[in-house]
């Protein structure tokens, strides 16, 4: 073997061995959270790593403190609303802001992006008394409203935007689709990989959504899994298990749209126009 | 396929159903479902049998999360959703008192006070109103096992009336004769300076809320204990809450110095019954100091603006503010200690303990309660008291007292301004 192989295969060592401490350590929390479910939380607070036989009592535990179907409806319901809403309305202006030239497009857009600097806590309270205003505290929509127009989102949809071909638009036009037709019929087809990336994101976001729903949701009624999970764990004596149990819940459906559409997910990634 | 998108989307939008809470009830806000949570759904249940269109609706969130909820709430002016009564940690209390005046009901005119453990009424006094209902206290006390300390040489009779410094010869001898340490501490909680600090009348800030950390001899003295504890090295490390109760919980150290509260996690194990005892907690040697001290402990506050009002009000005059059975059921079913100190003559605080070897706990801690120091926890404990943690580990390492004290002092003051 020649000094020059040698060094290769070192290298490419080294670069499996980063790669397996970086995948551990992205996979351990996960593992961590399954092992808990199992354990009581004396095992949990012992860091006792291995699966224990404590699943079916943490199961009663959390489902005999939350009202999980509620809690869970609650989650899906705002989730659904907000990805659905959201892809429409941002994805509509991004489109936008590509395709029609102004004077203040640009300025616009600036505009907008700066607003991506802003932290949502310094948003908080303002924001709280326009919902009062409008009567809508403790109401779902208030938790939904504030994300539609996602400056992040208008964002990614304009740089996907910009792979779209102007032929397929004037083509459109030719055949005589109005611009509300050329959007829904040949923009959202042909921009599926970009739809099903952002869906991803939009979703996550949604379905993790804390602080806002935090301020915004007053009655146990109202409340989501996320505000559920941390009201569970911050007890003087939390019971770590039923934690457990309710954030394992409340990953199944994160993991399950990322699984079911990591094939687009990256593609939109790349750019989705081929 | 697109129109069908846009079809549901019209379709889900149709499903937000608006939820928003009708008043005519009364509200409570409060964060522990095993405890403050499931104590004041008792309370409700109570109250209605005299009442019976009362309808108490109480909803828990995570303690950081309530502060945020009730902080935005308060700052935005939108009395919207909030709630008639809320539960606000002792140490913050005076912290919203002044920072969102008018914003809480006062009380004094309502509830008789005589009846409660002064320093819970002094801590949620702002210009001679009372605005809390006072609820669970936490009272100190010094839990040690028995078998250890005897096979050490020290009787229960000997552990009465202890200074700091005797505890830490006793801790000597006890680590040479049993191998175990004295105590878990964590240098990074101030949890025991304060403790220390509280039990000779003192706190981080004086009577009149003023920052007070320079010439403050209680907080000089309970530094030095916490110096004298780390460097005599009396005690095993913990690292965090849960590895601080794993000690003594695992039989690893022979007593621990806390709140009332910690009672239900003591007796968690069965097997160490009867080996525990309970004193008072060792005293400092300056003016003022006594063997009584507090840790925690929270209270209940009307909203100013709530519907509700003459209610919630009437609500908790009438079970926290006289009800001695409603005091002995929460003792029992949730290991509350509240601060009613006519609680004490009720058949609960009465009875005695076999895992304490038989003695009238709930009497001692009651006792001990009516003599906890009043101090004023000011506006900025929690910060002021991050400061005092992060430079406790400095004292270990050989800095002195006043040193860190000067150090404490300024950072303290940059966060008060």
């Amino acid at each position: 073997m020649t000094t020059h192989g040698l060094k290769k295969r070192l290298a490419s060592a080294a670069v499996y061995l980063f790669l397996a401490v970086m995948a551990f350590l992205s996979v351990f929390p996960f593992l961590w959270m399954v092992i808990g479910a199992t354990n009581s939380t004396s095992d949990i607070i012992k860091g006792k790593m291995s699966f224990g036989e404590g699943l079916l009592v943490n199961a009663a535990t959390f489902f005999s403190q939350v009202n999980a179907p509620l809690i869970f409806w609650n989650s899906a319901k705002i989730t659904i609303i907000a990805t659905v809403s959201t892809l429409l309305i941002s994805s509509l202006a991004g489109y936008g802001f590509e395709i029609f030239s102004s004077r203040f497009r640009e300025k616009l857009y600036s505009l907008m992006l700066l607003t991506l600097m802003i932290p949502f806590a310094a948003l908080m309270i303002p924001l709280f008394m326009l919902m009062g205003k409008f009567g809508l505290i403790n109401t779902h929509i208030a938790v939904v409203l504030p994300t539609v127009a996602s400056a992040f989102i208008v964002f990614y949809f304009r740089q996907s935007t910009k792979a779209f071909p102007h032929e397929l638009r004037d083509a459109a036009r030719v055949d005589g689709l109005k611009e509300w037709q050329i959007f829904f019929l040949i923009y959202m087809p042909v921009m599926r990989s970009t739809y099903a990336a952002a869906f991803i994101i939009v979703f996550m976001t949604a379905w993790n959504n804390y602080l806002w729903p935090l301020i915004v949701l007053q009655s146990n009624d109202t409340k989501t899994i996320t505000l559920v999970i941390s009201s569970l764990g911050s007890a003087y004596y939390p019971d770590y298990g039923a934690v457990m149990i309710g954030t394992v819940l409340a990953t199944i459906p994160t993991l399950f749209v990322f699984f079911a559409m990591q094939r687009q997910f990256v593609e939109g990634m790349l750019g989705s126009v081929k | 396929m697109n129109r069908k998108t846009v079809a549901l989307a019209f379709a889900s939008a149709s499903l937000i159903a608006i939820t928003a809470a009708q008043a005519a009830e009364v509200t409570v806000w409060c964060w522990d479902p095993n405890f403050n949570v499931a104590i004041m759904k008792e309370a409700g249940e109570i109250y209605a049998k005299t009442h019976p269109d009362f309808k108490l609706n109480v909803v828990d969130f995570a303690k950081a999360d309530l502060e945020q909820k009730l902080q935005t709430g308060l700052a935005s002016g939108v009395a919207d959703g909030m709630p008639d009564i809320v539960l606000i940690e002792d140490y913050g209390a005076q912290k919203y008192l002044q920072s969102f005046p008018d914003a809480f009901a006062p009380l004094s005119d309502k509830v008789d006070y005589s009846g409660f453990a002064p320093y819970k009424v002094a801590l949620a006094t702002l210009d001679d109103k009372v605005y809390s209902m006072p609820f669970d206290s936490g009272v100190t006390g010094f839990y040690y096992r028995k078998d250890l300390l005897s096979q050490a040489g020290f009787q229960p009779a000997d552990l009465q009336d202890l200074t700091w410094d005797k505890f830490i010869e006793i801790a000597k001898v006890v680590e040479e004769k049993t191998g175990k340490k004295m105590m878990a501490y964590d240098p990074n909680d101030a949890g025991l300076t304060r403790i220390i600090m509280q039990s000779a009348g003192g706190w981080y800030f004086d009577k009149d809320g003023n920052l007070a950390i320079e010439g403050n001899a209680a907080l000089k003295a309970a530094l030095e204990v916490v110096q004298k504890i780390q460097t005599a090295n009396i005690f095993r490390p913990a690292a965090g809450w849960a590895d601080w109760v794993g000690a003594f919980t695992g039989g690893e150290v022979a007593s621990v110095t806390t709140g009332v509260w910690i009672t239900g996690t003591v007796k968690s194990q069965p097997e160490q019954s009867g080996n525990w005892g309970i004193a008072p907690i060792p005293k400092l040697t300056i003016d003022g100091a006594t063997h009584y001290s507090n840790l925690g402990g929270s209270s209940w506050y009307v909203l100013a603006a709530s519907p509700a009002k003459d209610e919630a009000i009437d609500f908790l005059n009438d079970i926290y503010g006289k009800d001695i059975d409603f005091y002995q059921k929460i003792l029992v079913d949730r290991g509350a200690v509240g601060s009613l100190l006519a609680a004490r003559e009720g058949a609960a605080y009465k009875s005695t303990d076999a895992f304490f070897g038989g003695e009238p706990i709930w009497q001692t801690f009651s006792d001990w309660l009516s003599k906890v120091p009043s101090v004023n926890y000011g506006t900025f404990t929690n910060e002021v008291d991050s400061v005092v943690a992060a430079h406790q580990p400095d004292l270990a390492k050989g800095a002195s007292v006043d040193d860190v004290i000067k150090a404490i002092d300024e950072q303290a003051k940059t966060l008060v301004q």
